[in-house]
């Protein structure tokens, strides 16, 4: 039972309060009001049924659904939505939290376990708010003759570069943040920064398991940098551009490019595993040999960010696959062409190519995202001398056999402009 | 006149070359140097270029700094900084490259270029893919030449990480093809 004081009466308890909402009111009237006012009369605002929207339309929006669906509808063109909320970082973000939760449950099943089970009863699907909440409750513990500026700034970095790759990635027609010519490109040179940040964190902690990990973790990004690249060029061979957007309409047009390329993607598959420390490849964080690798002096939020990160661009290169190999958001149509809902219209809003494009790029991408997870369930780690061996021997082979099947097809008048296939 | 954005990386680039040149951190040299980098990747930005740009990230940041900051962590740093450099020196230094920048500016200023510095605000980027074409075909001896430089470098690089005159124990043979496949 919480003690409350000896000379408790609910007079004052109620005065309290009371006081507490008139202050609240008091500071929302004259410093918040005026700040919104202040912020809506510098943000554009989009015409609403033929009439300019003003800041007083604007705030009455959520008593009057005729001005919200408009409203909304012009948020949803605007490069902040692009950004924050469908093809970039909430989208990304949740289908990372979602790929925790699924690990833990599904490589339990794989070994007869339970996994998560009592945070939220059924099957324990509150445990990663549970994780979240302890993660930031937690404190930071920076080890001492750590590099401090580096320290703070690597995870950060770390997640900031992840967001960066799923800016790149178009999750629906016309739905991505950054829609550049040389796209693919793009998300190499960016990919290139992870081992810079690893490799900075593990200097920075100070410590040596942490410096061991970051070495594996330089090691291992490079070795398997180039099968990686090399395994995408067959499939911009076969698509004639370097936009993932046309790579993916390519696909459409023709058939899906794992039927051209396997073995490209057979490499992209075992490249990425690699790229993303995830077991069999998971030297860098190799935790029955250097404690935890490059993550050891890691605590708190710090560890969340960077296991953040990890799961973004886990989503991000699970995509890149589903764009470069499986068409993308090719799909059957399963939405219909108009929907009616009861009591607010939300038709302007209803788009069926974008929604049954997002359908089956989600649905894709978490395949790719299963398979990338498998492995965990399934493989021990391999020893670092036959992961080099792997990466510069013998994927760099399989990738140059298929960009000359690539070469073979495109020459052969199969594919490309004008090819046998080619719808 | 003059673009915020090409300032702003200007300023950035020039910034970080000469915080890569002044720290007495090495480790915060080769980041300013990694930024500077990144700084040159956005002005091939700026002159529609971004091929050349993404190039320039995944060689210059993704490998060129990595590689000198793995340098840089397994040096001793102390015993690189022992003499104070000497005011004159810097100096000079800083005269002679104020010289060089302004002679080069002025060369150029003079040089025909300037004059058509109007027409090419205008005119339409080069794109890679014609370049590529280029390349092939009316360029394709210089190709071929730059094709065999760099196999010669990988073969000469090959040659000398395989040495068979450094005798290696049973033990240093896992080593020594470290350094080979590295």
């Amino acid at each position: 039972m919480a003690s409350y004081p000896q000379n408790f009466r609910f007079g004052e308890f109620v005065g309290s309060l009371l006081w507490l909402i008139f202050w609240v009111l008091i500071i929302v009237t004259l410093v918040g009001l005026p700040l919104v006012f202040i912020v809506l009369y510098y943000v554009p605002l989009p015409p609403i049924n033929g009439e300019v929207l003003t800041p007083f339309l604007f705030l009455t929006m959520a008593v009057d659904p005729s001005r919200t669906i408009p409203i909304i509808e012009h948020f949803m063109t605007t490069d902040l939505f692009r950004v924050a909320a469908f093809p970039g970082f909430t989208y990304a973000a949740l289908i990372a939290a979602v790929t925790i939760f699924v690990e833990r449950k599904f490589l339990a099943k794989m070994q007869l376990r339970i996994g998560p089970l009592y945070a939220g009863k059924i099957e324990g699907i509150f445990q990663l708010i549970a994780d979240g909440l302890k993660l930031i409750a937690k404190e930071i513990i920076v080890p001492s003759g750590a590099d401090k500026p580096i320290f703070w700034a690597a995870p950060i970095a770390f997640v900031a570069v992840a967001a960066a790759v799923v800016a790149l990635i178009p999750a629906a027609p016309g739905y991505v943040a950054a829609d550049v010519d040389v796209g693919l490109l793009a998300v190499f040179a960016i990919l290139g920064f992870f081992p810079l940040i690893a490799l900075l964190f593990s200097w920075a902690s100070n410590s040596k398991y942490p410096f061991i990990g970051g070495l594996r973790a330089l090691h291992q990004m490079i070795a398997f940098e180039i099968p990686f690249i090399l395994s995408a060029l067959s499939v911009v061979l076969l698509s004639g551009t370097l936009n993932l957007t046309g790579i993916v309409n390519s696909q459409i047009q023709s058939y899906w490019f794992i039927f051209f390329a396997p073995i490209s993607a057979f490499v992209f598959y075992i490249s990425s595993l690699a790229e993303l420390e995830r077991i069999p490849f998971d030297l860098p964080e190799a935790e029955s040999e250097i404690v935890a690798g490059w993550l050891t002096e890691t605590s708190g939020m710090i560890y969340g960010l960077i296991q953040l990160g990890s799961y973004i661009k886990t989503y991000a290169l699970a995509a890149l696959f589903v764009i470069l190999f499986l068409g993308g958001w090719a799909g059957p149509d399963v939405f219909p062409q108009e929907i009616e809902t009861p009591i607010i219209n939300i038709a302007p809003l209803y788009d069926p190519v974008a929604a049954n494009a997002t359908l089956w790029f989600t649905l894709k991408t978490f395949g790719v995202i299963m398979l990338m997870l498998l492995p965990r369930g399934i493989s021990p780690r391999i020893r670092i001398d036959i992961l080099l061996h792997t990466g510069w021997y013998k994927l760099i082979v399989l990738t140059f056999i298929n960009i000359f099947i690539a070469l073979a097809l495109i020459y052969g008048g199969i594919l490309g402009p004008g090819g046998l296939l080619v719808r | 006149m003059a673009d915020p954005v090409f300032i702003g990386v200007a300023v950035l680039t020039v910034g970080a070359a000469i915080v890569a040149l002044e720290t007495r951190e090495l480790i915060y040299g080769a980041i300013a140097l990694a930024v500077s980098m990144l700084g040159i990747a956005g002005f091939f930005l700026l002159l529609d270029a971004p091929f050349v740009a993404m190039f320039q990230i995944a060689v210059y940041v993704g490998a060129v700094a990595v590689l000198i900051i793995f340098a840089v962590m397994l040096v001793r740093t102390q015993a690189l900084f022992t003499t104070k450099e000497d005011k004159k020196r810097k100096g000079a230094g800083i005269a002679l490259m104020l010289i060089i920048m302004i002679s080069l500016g002025a060369l150029l200023l003079a040089s025909g270029l300037n004059g058509q510095f109007g027409n090419f605000n205008d005119s339409e980027a080069i794109d890679f893919r014609e370049i590529g074409q280029q390349m092939l075909t009316y360029y394709s001896p210089t190709l071929i030449i730059m094709a065999l430089t760099l196999a010669g470098s990988v073969i000469a690089a090959l040659a000398l990480a395989r040495r068979e005159d450094i005798t290696t124990t049973s033990d240093g043979g896992e080593e020594q093809q470290h350094g080979r496949t590295d």
